[in-house]
């Protein structure tokens, strides 16, 4: 099998030591402080039972979202000096100048940015696993969370790899990748905010289309699904309204908010990766040098005609 | 082997080549002479196939550069005048790396990396990792990585810039080796006598535009139209200065204490009818030579700089 000769080596050098080791333990440490804190804390609820599914449902609810914000932090910096870093440090030529072809750069710093953050997401599992205990959460939800985190994975990185190839700097990559998952986690709803208070005096009773490209909201709905709750714990934010999809018969209301939201995650990674790959070519045609041949040809055509 | 037709190259209004011609052919090791921002490093670039030449075609075996550019990467090794290196690699790790791009793989892979380490004198620093090589070791590494497919044409340039006097002389012997071993060469520097000696051929570029180009003699014959001629005599200086004059194709001599110099417009037959006609008059020659010209004062000649 013909392995990613970009990935591999990021691979080596990314394990290599006790930085790799260090990073994925003090990652879990974190984890397992929250999900002590949230056991220990329905544990003291003198209202609770021992075992209760309540339990297991906090504590999955507050690992899972923990995880997804750590996500959302570790994802851009990890990728927004992928070939920006490649530039300043004046490798890109070298791998540019052999036979790799620009999408196989592009895909291999990805796959080795996010693989990092797989690995952690992985390594958490065993963490996850204790919910078991108290019942309430089965393998199938894990799957499904744990599928949500590699897409958003994905997506972050694709961004930031994005940057990476279009901005100089490494600093400036790692601050617009920044700026643009905030967009998407915060921008989205302001916008939607100030599109239904303008145009519908908040009196707006469906799923605002643009929330689909809100990884908070595509998160927080699969959350809901999960626990069978329709709009979850964000129902204040207005057109994050969703209804039992039995009710709904049309096709683009019948599709979940998450399953939306991992759709346009993926249109999005593929957009993105293909223009990365298009930026690093360095012999790739200008799209105004075809303009300008277009204008040119047309040019002499009327030339000729006269 | 490479031929280079009518060349241009421009950044926005800025024109760094213009209309530039050349053939390389196999075997050969031409040296790409010019000042700074002269345009050697983008001419270079649009054969490696990291830039796109903005028109004119450039060729390797018949096979065009930028259209095929997948098919001639395995035909070229490039190394860059500033080049970076993995510093988290260890040396032999950095080789493989490259191999594997290649699809060079298994032990073929490992014979290939301790070939190219040998040849470049770095085997003792295989398992060194790549940050604590000197500037020199790090030139050497970075000259085995664009031979890790065994190209035809090797693209170096500025290969010695920056190194130390002796490090210099260890990436000449390299070239030397690899000339020996059939690689045709295009190299870029600034270290003239040092071209001079190691080149087949030479070309001098200045704003973007081909100055001069052939063998180190031709160009010495077209920038100094003639030849100069050094001798040495014992004693009989006038009766030999005399001598000269009689042959039409001396045209000038200057006379020091014990040696003339002529400025010469025959051939080489001609020269050696001058010496044996020193000879045949029993005038005691002690040295008979061709004033070897400079590449240094013919690229100072050639070239304008930026004055202002």
């Amino acid at each position: 099998m013909n392995i990613n000769p970009v990935l591999l080596k990021e691979l080596k050098v990314r394990m290599r030591g006790w930085r790799a080791a260090g990073i994925i333990a003090l990652y879990l440490l974190i984890l397992s402080l929250v999900a002590l804190f949230i056991i220990y804390t329905t544990f003291m609820n003198p209202y609770g039972s021992s075992i209760d599914p309540q339990v297991s449902i906090g504590a999955y609810t507050g690992l899972a979202v923990i995880q997804f914000i750590l996500i959302m932090f570790i994802v851009p910096a990890l990728t927004a000096g992928a070939i920006a870093g490649e530039r300043e440090k004046q490798t890109l030529d070298l791998v540019l100048c052999t036979k790799l072809r620009p999408i196989s750069i592009i895909t291999g710093k990805l796959f080795a940015s996010t693989s990092q953050t797989i690995l952690l997401i992985i390594s958490s599992l065993p963490l996850f696993s204790m919910v078991f205990l108290f019942g309430g959460i089965s393998i199938k939800e894990i799957i499904q969370l744990f599928g949500f985190y590699i897409m958003t994975a994905v997506t972050i990185g694709s961004i930031g790899i994005f940057f990476s190839t279009y901005l100089r700097r490494t600093t400036a990559a790692t601050v617009f990748t920044y700026g643009t998952v905030a967009f998407l986690a915060f921008g989205t709803i302001f916008i939607g905010v100030f599109y239904i208070r303008i145009f519908y005096q908040w009196n707006y009773q469906s799923f605002l289309p643009i929330l689909y490209a809100n990884p908070l909201v595509g998160f927080s709905s699969m959350l809901a699904g999960q626990f069978g709750y329709f709009g979850g714990g964000l129902n204040f934010i207005p057109g994050f309204h969703i209804a039992n999809p039995v009710n709904n018969p049309s096709a683009l209301k019948a599709i979940e908010p998450w399953l939306a939201n991992v759709i346009f995650d993926a249109v999005l990674s593929v957009v993105l990766l293909t223009l990365s790959a298009i930026r690093i070519n360095p012999i790739r045609k200008s799209i105004f040098s075809i303009f300008k041949l277009k204008r040119k040809s047309k040019r002499t055509a009327v030339d000729n005609v006269e | 082997m490479l031929s280079i037709k009518d060349l241009n190259k421009k950044y926005g209004r800025f024109q760094a080549v213009t209309d530039l011609n050349l053939e390389i052919s196999e075997g050969e090791i031409f040296g790409f002479v010019g000042p700074n921002g002269a345009g050697k490093t983008t001419t270079m670039k649009i054969m490696c196939g990291l830039l796109r030449a903005t028109s004119g075609e450039i060729t390797l075996d018949g096979v065009d550069v930028i259209r095929h550019s997948k098919r001639i990467k395995d035909k070229i090794g490039y190394m860059p005048d500033f080049f970076g290196v993995y510093d988290d690699l260890k040396v032999n790790e950095y080789l493989e790396f490259y191999a594997s791009i290649y699809n060079i793989k298994g032990p073929e892979k490992k014979k290939i990396t301790d070939d190219l380490l040998e040849l470049v004198d770095l085997s003792h620093k295989r398992e060194a990792y790549v940050d604590s090589l000197s500037r020199g070791m790090k030139q050497r590494l970075c000259l085995a990585r664009s031979l890790v497919h065994n190209p035809r044409l090797l693209v170096l340039d500025e290969p010695a810039s920056g190194m130390d006097p002796r490090a210099r002389v260890e990436m000449k012997e390299i070239l030397k080796n690899l000339k020996s071993m059939g690689k045709t060469i295009i190299i870029s520097s600034h270290i003239l006598p040092e071209l001079a000696e190691l080149c087949t051929s030479v070309g001098i570029i200045d704003k973007g535009s081909m100055v001069i180009s052939g063998s180190v003699s031709e160009i010495m014959q077209q920038v100094y139209s003639k030849k100069v001629i050094k001798i040495k005599v014992k004693d009989r200086l006038a009766e030999a200065e005399m001598l000269l004059k009689e042959f039409p194709f001396v045209d000038k001599l200057v006379s020091g204490e014990d040696t003339i110099q002529v400025g010469f417009e025959g051939d080489d037959e001609d020269m050696s009818r001058v010496l044996s006609a020193l000879i045949t008059k029993g005038i005691p020659v002690i040295s008979f030579a061709q004033l070897d010209g400079n590449l240094e004062d013919v690229f100072m000649r050639v070239t304008k700089g930026d004055e202002e």
